[in-house]
């Protein structure tokens, strides 16, 4: 068993506005281990950028963390007063967000978004700074780095800016890389190339990564653990192995049998049921009552525990009698 | 008979002139030969900034060919008056990626799908056009009841189906579908494209389907065109395309698509 690194422990997460509240995530526990990859999959509104967020206090306007606990070296990252969270956030903790080409400032050179970030954290002169930006740019696989430090974003191609972004998170060694959706804006063969090398870099470096998409393909590529979000609520956890041969929750059963595929052509998907819910519905039950296949009456009026099965967890009442 | 759809040698340049300097030539498309069988599926798949959707504003009319030929049910339609147009549209319709952006947020469901049959003078008795606007919403597996809410009741799978819906309203045989589901959400992907398959062989639909994504296309389409900056690298039945992929391109895309049994990196 490797050692965890960052604890999340009954998250509570809520959107205020307007004098109305709106839960978007509902008692979320997982941990990460050191060195491992964990994918957080779900679809949009299911809380997946948003509890990634709250690790840094990142969360937008109107975000409130409602309870629970992140614990970080001993720390419980949600009560960290802000000049210690600085400490941490960029140089313990990075991130890389979904849109490479909205996440680096147009007016400023790659070369000084990457020293900026250096000299923050590190009492480093500019020449040394630049060096080491020069370095990193090549390890991410950007040819001729030395002069791309002072050319702008607009210069370089979606997957070169990920790069750029991936470079960046890098600079400070991190023990932990949040990836948001890193490759959803690319193309195929661009996404390969940024997965490889994000999977690379994580294993030369000892990095352990939480990798946000919706994409369970991509996740079935990159995680060695994955946690299936829906409404805020954790529906299943498990090693990525077991979980993509032997899905349990009902959810992850639909979605990974919705999935259309380059090697089949069936006649009709087969589909799950209805929508997923808006957020602020109210949801007495399992979230996915609703849409589930094997529904059961208890299932509509209370929502089942969050039970552990051969070091897995999932949601669902119907693993919880077997 | 005559192919729905016949593209022959489409070329399409923009040009920019600025005040100061040079004139900037883009190519765009160069030399696109397609032609939509009836009732079939034409996949149209590539990379963002390959011309996948600007080859569909040419087709549409949204922009001009630089040259060559675009034959929509036997005609010619660069020598189109805006009459022409019109008339062509009951035949021809579009469903677009984002129905977030495509629906008009003041317009009521019945607004959005009576807009396309007024303008045409369709159904315009008060009964029979009720009785249309129900069936249409029935035919996308919409409650009739919802026809009296805007969109932002909607979520985005239902809102594709009412854009769906809106783009039958005229009982088109043509139908262009521009990336129609890769804004929607996983779960609700596999129940549009059920939907758009149906609709598709009931009522013997010639659609072009465009597409970035492989495993859509492979579900959907009868023949696929694969493009690369601006030109058809390779055109075959679907079948064949995922079989035997001729062109180095297109093997380089098939190879990168991810797959769930695909295992690990």
């Amino acid at each position: 068993m490797a050692e965890p690194i960052l604890q999340v422990d009954n998250l509570h997460l809520s959107f205020v506005s307007g004098g109305q509240k709106t839960p978007v995530v509902r008692g979320l526990s997982y941990t990460l281990e050191k060195g491992k990859v964990l994918a957080v999959v779900g679809e949009s509104g299911s809380g997946k950028t948003v509890q990634a967020l709250s690790i840094l206090n990142l969360l937008p306007p109107g975000g409130h963390v409602d309870g629970g606990k992140i614990g970080y070296n001993g720390k419980n990252l949600l009560t960290l007063k802000p000049a210690a969270l600085r400490q941490i956030r960029g140089k313990k903790i990075a991130m890389i967000f979904q849109d490479p080409s909205s996440s680096l400032n147009p007016v400023l050179t790659i070369g000084e978004q990457l020293t900026e970030t250096l000299q923050a954290h590190q009492k480093i002169s500019k020449s040394i700074a630049r060096q080491k930006a020069a370095k990193l740019l090549t390890q991410v696989g950007i040819a001729d780095a030395e002069k791309r430090l002072d050319e702008y974003p607009f210069q370089f191609s979606g997957g070169m800016c990920q790069r750029v972004m991936i470079a960046m998170a890098l600079l400070l060694n991190p023990d932990i890389l949040i990836a948001d959706e890193p490759t959803t804006a690319l193309d195929v063969t661009v996404q390969a190339q940024i997965l490889k090398l994000l999977k690379t870099l994580q294993q030369q470096n000892g990095m352990s990564v939480i990798f946000i998409t919706h994409n369970l393909a991509v996740a079935a590529q990159i995680a060695d653990e994955v946690l299936v979000l829906y409404a805020g609520q954790c529906m299943e956890y498990a090693p990525a192995k077991s979980l993509f041969k032997n899905p349990l929750h009902p959810y992850t059963q639909g979605l990974l049998g919705s999935l259309a595929s380059i090697h089949t052509k069936p006649d009709r998907l087969p589909a799950i049921a209805g929508n997923p819910p808006l957020p602020g519905e109210e949801l007495p039950g399992c979230p996915f009552a609703p849409r589930c296949p094997h529904v059961l009456e208890k299932c509509r009026t209370a929502c089942p525990a969050f039970v552990k099965k051969e070091g897995r967890y999932v949601r669902c009442f119907l693993q919880e009698g077997k | 008979m005559t192919a729905p759809l016949v593209i022959q040698q489409l070329c399409k340049i923009y040009v920019r002139k600025p005040f100061w300097g040079k004139r900037v030539e883009k190519t765009v498309l160069t030399g696109i030969d397609l032609t939509l069988q009836k009732g079939k599926v034409l996949g149209l798949v590539g990379e963002s900034g390959c011309g996948k959707s600007t080859l569909c504003k040419v087709i549409l009319g949204i922009e001009p060919a630089t040259s060559g030929l675009v034959q929509i049910n036997g005609q010619d339609t660069a020598v189109f008056s805006t009459k022409q147009w019109r008339a062509l549209r009951r035949q021809m319709q579009v469903v677009y990626q984002d129905p977030y952006a495509s629906l008009d947020p003041r317009f009521t469901v019945r607004q959005l799908l009576s807009e396309p049959l007024d303008i045409h003078g369709l159904y315009r008795g008060k009964s029979s056009r009720e009785t249309y606007l129900r069936e249409l919403l029935s035919s996308v597996q919409l409650d009739p009841v919802f026809l009296d809410r805007y969109p932002h009741a909607f979520s985005g799978g239902q809102r594709q189906r009412i854009a769906i819906a809106r783009a039958l309203a005229l009982k088109p045989d043509i139908l262009i579908a521009d990336e129609p589901v890769s804004a929607l959400d996983v779960s609700v992907q596999a129940q549009i494209l059920n939907l758009l398959k149906e609709i598709q062989q009931k009522r013997q639909l010639s659609m072009l389907f465009v597409t970035h994504d492989f495993a859509v296309a492979r579900f959907l389409c009868d023949e696929i065109a694969v493009m690369h900056q601006g030109k058809i690298v390779e055109h075959a039945p679907a079948d064949k395309l995922f079989t035997h992929p001729q062109q180095p391109y297109t093997q380089k895309l098939l190879a990168a698509v991810p797959s769930v049994k695909g295992g690990q990196l």
